[in-house]
């Protein structure tokens, strides 16, 4: 080849980028070449994106002069420890199909950008495995972690065994570069090991990617689940199932009877139940109190926890549950009515905002008691408060479901996705009401009342999901609506 | 103790005559002071020349050995003053900093040291923080080299230039006069390389041999008047006609390529590789750096002198002048040399390439692709390089539409300064906003989501400084926000000093993690004296109760149900004066480093060690991501939803998680959810644990419990 071989790494700080890069400027130097590393890490070792850039000639007794910085287009390996990093490098055009070997992991390592979206703010990671594949020359992308957990091993010993194999550079000098290094040697040993004698598989069958089939729900229930579409019946079998686990049987055929009022409108297809279904199921098993003491009682729990947390065998494992649940919270439990008057008296007294933390550890007798005791109050739930506001939104929902369908499917269609902006606890349950509100009463009950609903109906209801979920301030919601309210005023004229 | 241990760059400081070092940039420019003979050494942290100080404050022994006195100073201008040892004595001495703030810092001491000029050679490596991963504001060293007559080099990166650099960097000092600045950019600082050594050279004055008499009386070496003004003739009648004479003399610019040829380049020396890749791709170089055109690479950048560039560019049409970064001050002198010498060779250089901004190999190219089609010259190969990035950029776009998600970077898992924000979050939900001012460390990545707070920055240790006059003319008092470096660094005194003579109202935040950390975990006075660091344990606390401030509350940073209060009660209180909180919480990066290996060996050993991280309920976590918005840890992150009724991701913590509490404590203060726990994993537990573990097993079966591990 012509000219220096290039490699650029990037990675995240803290991931042993700068590790694997003088790896393997150093088996480069130790098989008889000359090479150039550099970095650019700074503050970026702060969790922060960062980038290594390598380049090695065949030492001729005359010292090259190498670059300092990677060139769009004139990368020959570029190695990513994580799939957004590598992305944003083939955005960048880094990564060209005439010279370009991309290794990079399935791994993701969230953005903050990501994480803060009120809903699912994920970059389309099958988007960024479609773009390396495209623009490369040739492409090493599987889930390179898992290999390295199997070989208890780091993923950049792994990364640096997989790039051995696409240099010409010695497996022997790359090994000699990490016994020289001093860290970890047995374990980074291992990982180059893994990553030098791995061999793409075939993708194995694609096998039924349907969430694990449900139970069965009992008998009394099957006749009405199979008189629905074939893609409800899974849904519906499963909020069955929950229903009866959040309250009993009689409580899951109210679910049913809900759903069954739909399937029976005109135009309410597979999609349009499936969807209502769904979030009918979770609307009514929302967590209350009494839930929440339910769920953490379960058995299942702990093993989880153990396996998560890496406890070996004879590790003892205590959970302490961070719990603080506001007066609405608590009262909401008691019978309707006694509730309504102590919430008069709470807020007389100017203590919505009071609520007692609590550190509750579930697994010790006292907080097991404590569950206990919440979660026997399941039978009393249907007098309680609580249960009644649940089913005055839930009617209210279905309601404005119902009329919806009779001048616009699409729009009701878009009402029915509205019931995710009501869930969470504390300040986020209240966010979502007020917002659920708004939504209902400023958006679709105008348009709802109207003589002719309007031809944006459907798509006014989705921007306002869209705008609730955009800043918990609500900024985009409210603009949002000031602006449907404006349309409809100068319509009117 | 810095962040990381040099053992083995500390081995190769001690290489001897014709050995080999291999090495990043800077451990290679410290290896060239002590072959330069250099008697002190003293600087600020910060990147990218962070390191120099670092390893020499490690390598205790071999400095001994050779009389170096090293010393981390408290600020830049602290080192920039300790230079006044070469302004009396004949002693070489260097400092190190980041520019081109820490040369804001310095610039009172620099241009008393550049006034009266020095004696013994110095020299001040500033890392040049442009482009690229820097961190600072984007403007040039350049305008103190030119404004205090302090010579600048810019060494072509390459590990024996820039060493030999360094070494002649003392020896122009000492034949001018001056002080010399030598800038090195990020990446050069960073490159490793190698370069054939000398031995270490003891100085003949120095810790080691002590200077018997103090020098004598001479008003000539002070900085005062009415010797400034001699000393303003000296800068142009003798010290600059020295440095010119010296600089061509000893070749210290490379003159390459052609001795013919009717175009040119004058390139920066930092510059020199980008420009040889892009000759390269345009088939006038190889990557033995043959160049094809004549190049004129500058290593050193300020003094021009006038006659070289006279001689390179007789009998050129054009010369295109490489020079990164604004204004275009080289532009700017070689045009005046031209024009003097009436000499007609046109100049290229902003007009092809950009004013501002990095100089990557794509604006290179871009640039020199102008240049040679104006002069008539072929550059059909980096046409076809460009128009082939951009039809390339097209089709990913195609694919990848919108822009990915970015990465800056973040506070560390754990950090005790995210629950300070966390409850500065939390509290402006409750009271609503107030001014922040901001401050230079880890602290100012709170400016980026999901903090994204802070209303200024003004420097390092100035925010309280910054909030004076806003404290005077705002009706809510302003918060101001300082780590212990910056506090040290002179928050100490422009801010709380001035706050305290002014009687001015506002609350401080000073975070007190114990070292500097965004630089590399270095030691400050404040930190807790320890047999390898250089702590002094001094008391912040007692320091201002000593300059007179009566409101101070110390708050253990994670208690974000404290650190609210306390805050709250700070910000509302019609109390006049200045009210101070100090946070406490010891750099997450360093305890970790601590105690990981301590744990491991307990663990080994059989003893009982409690392992604490933080988890989150699947089934109870909806998938809102408030407390995401309240924290941003990193190992605070997503999963997919495995409830098949849901679709958002829900909130996870990874293992990476060293058991804080933020979490569980930010769902406590701003009431979120009940999805968080604490999970306490005893290893090798004791008799107690396992008496207790089994009764509570079997009360709990008793009362109805489902059988549990």
């Amino acid at each position: 080849m012509s000219g220096p071989l290039r490699i650029l790494i990037s990675a995240l700080g803290g991931e042993g980028g700068g590790v694997l890069a003088s790896w393997i400027a150093d088996a480069a130097i130790a098989d008889g070449h000359v090479a150039q590393r550099t970095s650019v890490p700074g503050v970026a070792q702060r969790t922060g994106s960062t980038t290594y850039y390598i380049e090695i000639v065949r030492a001729e007794g005359r010292r090259p002069v190498l670059s300092l910085a990677p060139t769009a287009g004139e990368v020959d390996l570029f190695i990513a420890t994580e799939l957004l990093e590598a992305g944003r490098l083939i955005q960048a055009g880094f990564v060209t199909p005439d010279r370009t070997t991309v290794i990079a992991p399935l791994r993701r390592v969230y953005a903050i950008t990501e994480k803060i979206a009120m809903s699912d703010g994920r970059a389309d990671s099958d988007l960024i495995v479609t773009a390396a594949k495209q623009f490369s020359k040739a492409h090493h992308i599987a889930d390179f972690q898992a290999l390295a957990d199997e070989a208890r091993a780091q993923l950049n010993a792994v990364l640096f065994g997989l790039a051995a194999r696409s240099l010409s550079i010695s497996p022997q000098a790359c090994r000699k570069a990490i016994e020289a290094d001093g860290r970890a040697i047995e374990a980074n040993l291992r990982g180059f090991d893994t990553g030098f004698a791995y061999e793409a598989k075939e993708p194995a069958p694609a096998v039924d990617a349907s969430p694990a089939s449900v139970a069965p729900a009992s008998a009394q229930f099957d006749a009405a689940i199979s008189s629905f579409p074939l893609e409800v019946r899974d849904i519906a079998r499963e909020g069955v199932l929950r229903s009866v686990d959040f309250q009993n049987a009689a409580y899951a055929r109210l679910y049913l009877e809900r759903v069954q009022r739909f399937a029976r409108a005109p135009g309410a297809d597979g999609a349009f139940l499936a969807d209502l279904a769904r979030h009918l199921a979770i609307r009514m098993t929302s967590e209350d109190v009494v839930r929440v003491a339910q769920l953490k009682l379960r058995e299942t729990r702990l093993a989880m926890v153990r396996a998560e947390a890496r406890a070996k065998p004879g590790d003892i494992v205590r959970i302490t549950e961070f719990l603080k649940p506001g007066p609405h919270e608590i009262l909401s439990i008691l019978p309707a009515p006694l509730a309504r008057g102590l919430l008069v008296i709470v807020r007389k007294l100017g203590l919505e905002r009071a609520a007692i933390p609590m550190r509750v550890h579930t697994t010790g007798l006292f907080g097991f008691l404590q569950l206990r005791a919440l979660s026997s109050l399941r039978a009393l739930r249907p007098l309680s408060l609580r249960a009644a506001e649940e089913k005055a939104w839930i009617e209210t929902w279905l309601d404005l479901i119902e009329k919806a369908q009779r001048v616009d499917h699409e729009a009701a269609r878009q009402i029915v996705e509205t019931a995710q902006l009501v869930r969470g606890y504390g300040e986020t349950w209240e966010r979502g009401h007020a917002n659920w509100r708004a939504i209902a009463d400023q958006i679709v009950r105008p348009m709802l009342a109207a003589a002719q609903p309007p031809a944006h109906f459907a798509d006014a209801v989705l921007q306002a999901r869209l705008a609730a979920l955009a800043d918990p301030e609500g900024k985009r919601l409210n603009a949002l609506i000031d602006s449907v309210n404006q349309l409809a005023g100068s319509g009117a004229k | 103790m810095a962040e990381i241990s040099f053992k083995r760059e500390i081995e190769s400081l001690k290489l001897a005559d014709g050995d080999t070092f291999h090495g990043e940039g800077i451990i290679a420019v410290t290896k060239a002071l002590l072959q330069s003979g250099v008697s002190y050494v003293g600087g600020y942290q910060g990147a990218p020349v962070g390191h120099l100080l670092d390893v020499l404050v490690e390598a205790k022994e071999e400095m001994e050995r050779l009389g170096v006195h090293v010393e981390p100073c408290m600020n830049e201008a602290a080192a920039a003053a300790m230079l006044g040892a070469s302004v009396n004595y004949p002693i070489r001495g260097a400092v190190t900093w980041k520019s081109i703030v820490g040369t804001n810092v310095a610039a009172d001491a620099l241009s008393n040291l550049a006034s009266p000029g020095v004696k013994g050679g110095a020299l001040i490596i500033v890392g040049e923080d442009y482009g690229e991963g820097a961190s600072v504001i984007q403007e040039r060293t350049h305008a103190f080299a030119l404004k205090s007559s302090i010579w600048l080099m810019d060494p072509r990166p390459e590990l024996s230039n820039i060493v030999r650099m360094v070494e002649k960097s003392f020896e122009l000092s000492e034949a001018s006069n001056a002080p010399v600045m030598m800038e090195l950019r990020i990446r050069a600082c960073h490159m490793l390389g190698s370069f054939e050594t000398k031995a270490n050279r003891a100085a003949e004055q120095s810790a080691a041999h002590r200077i018997p008499a103090p020098a004598s009386f001479d008003y000539i070496r002070l900085a005062h008047p009415p010797v400034t003004f001699i000393q303003e003739t000296d800068k142009f009648k003798r010290r600059l006609p020295a440095a010119q004479d010296f600089i061509v003399e000893q070749g210290l610019n490379e003159i390459l390529g052609p001795s013919e040829s009717d175009i040119g380049v004058i390139v920066q020396g930092g510059l020199f590789n980008v420009l040889n890749s892009r000759l390269e791709a345009a088939g006038l170089s190889n990557v033995y750096g043959d160049v094809a055109v004549p190049v004129l690479v500058l290593n050193v950048t300020h003094p021009l002198a006038p006659r070289q560039i006279e001689q390179f560019c007789l009998g050129k049409k054009a010369v295109l002048i490489v020079e990164e970064g604004q204004p275009d001050y080289l532009e700017q002198a070689i045009g005046q040399i031209l024009r003097k010498a009436d000499l007609q060779t046109r100049i290229f250089g902003k007009d092809v390439l950009p004013m501002g901004g990095e100089y990557t190999q794509r604006v290179l190219g871009q640039g020199l692709s102008a240049f040679l089609r104006a002069n008539g010259r072929d550059c059909a190969a980096l046409d076809v390089w460009l128009a082939a990035l951009k039809e390339h950029e097209e089709a990913v776009r195609n694919v990848l539409a919108a822009p990915l998600p970015a990465r800056p970077p973040g506070l560390c898992t754990g950090c005790p300064e995210r629950p300070v924000f966390s409850a500065m979050k939390v509290l402006k939900g409750e009271i609503g906003p107030t001014h922040v001012a901001a401050d230079i460390g880890c602290h100012a990545l709170a400016t980026f989501a999901p903090f994204d707070q802070g209303n200024s920055i003004l420097g390092y240790g100035m925010s309280l400084a910054s909030a004076a006059a806003v404290s005077n003319v705002q009706a809510r008092k302003p918060v101001s926000i300082m780590g212990d470096g910056g506090f040290w660094h002179n928050g100490l005194l422009t801010g709380v000093a001035g706050s305290v003579f002014n009687r001015n109202d506002g609350v401080l935040i000073i975070m007190n993690n114990g070292y500097s950390s965004a630089t590399g975990a270095q030691d400050l006075p404040s930190s807790a004296p320890t047999n390898d660091g250089r702590g002094a344990g001094v008391d912040i606390e007692k320091t201002l109760r000593g300059m007179g401030v009566k409101a101070i509350s110390r708050v253990r940073t994670y208690d974000i149900g404290r650190m609210i209060k306390t805050l709250r009660e700070a910000i509302l209180t019609p109390a006049k004066g200045l009210r101070v909180i100090i946070a406490d919480g010891e750099c997450q990066l360093a305890r970790q480093r601590r105690i990981r290996s301590e744990n491991a060996k307990a663990v080994a050993a059989g003893k009982r060690v409690v392992r604490t991280r933080f988890w989150v309920d699947p089934e109870i976590c909806t998938g809102d991501h408030s407390c995401i918005r309240l924290s941003g840890c990193p190992s605070l992150t997503l999963k997919p939803n495995e409830d098949p009724l849901r679709k958002d991701p829900i909130a996870h913590v990874n293992n990476d998680c060293v058991g804080c509490g933020v979490c569980g404590e930010v769902s406590h203060a701003a009431q979120l959810c009940p999805s968080f726990a604490q999970i306490d994993i005893v290893q090798n537990p004791g008799w107690f644990d396992q008496f207790r573990q089994k009764w509570e097993l079997r009360l709990i079966r008793f009362f109805g419990g489902e059988a549990r591990a």
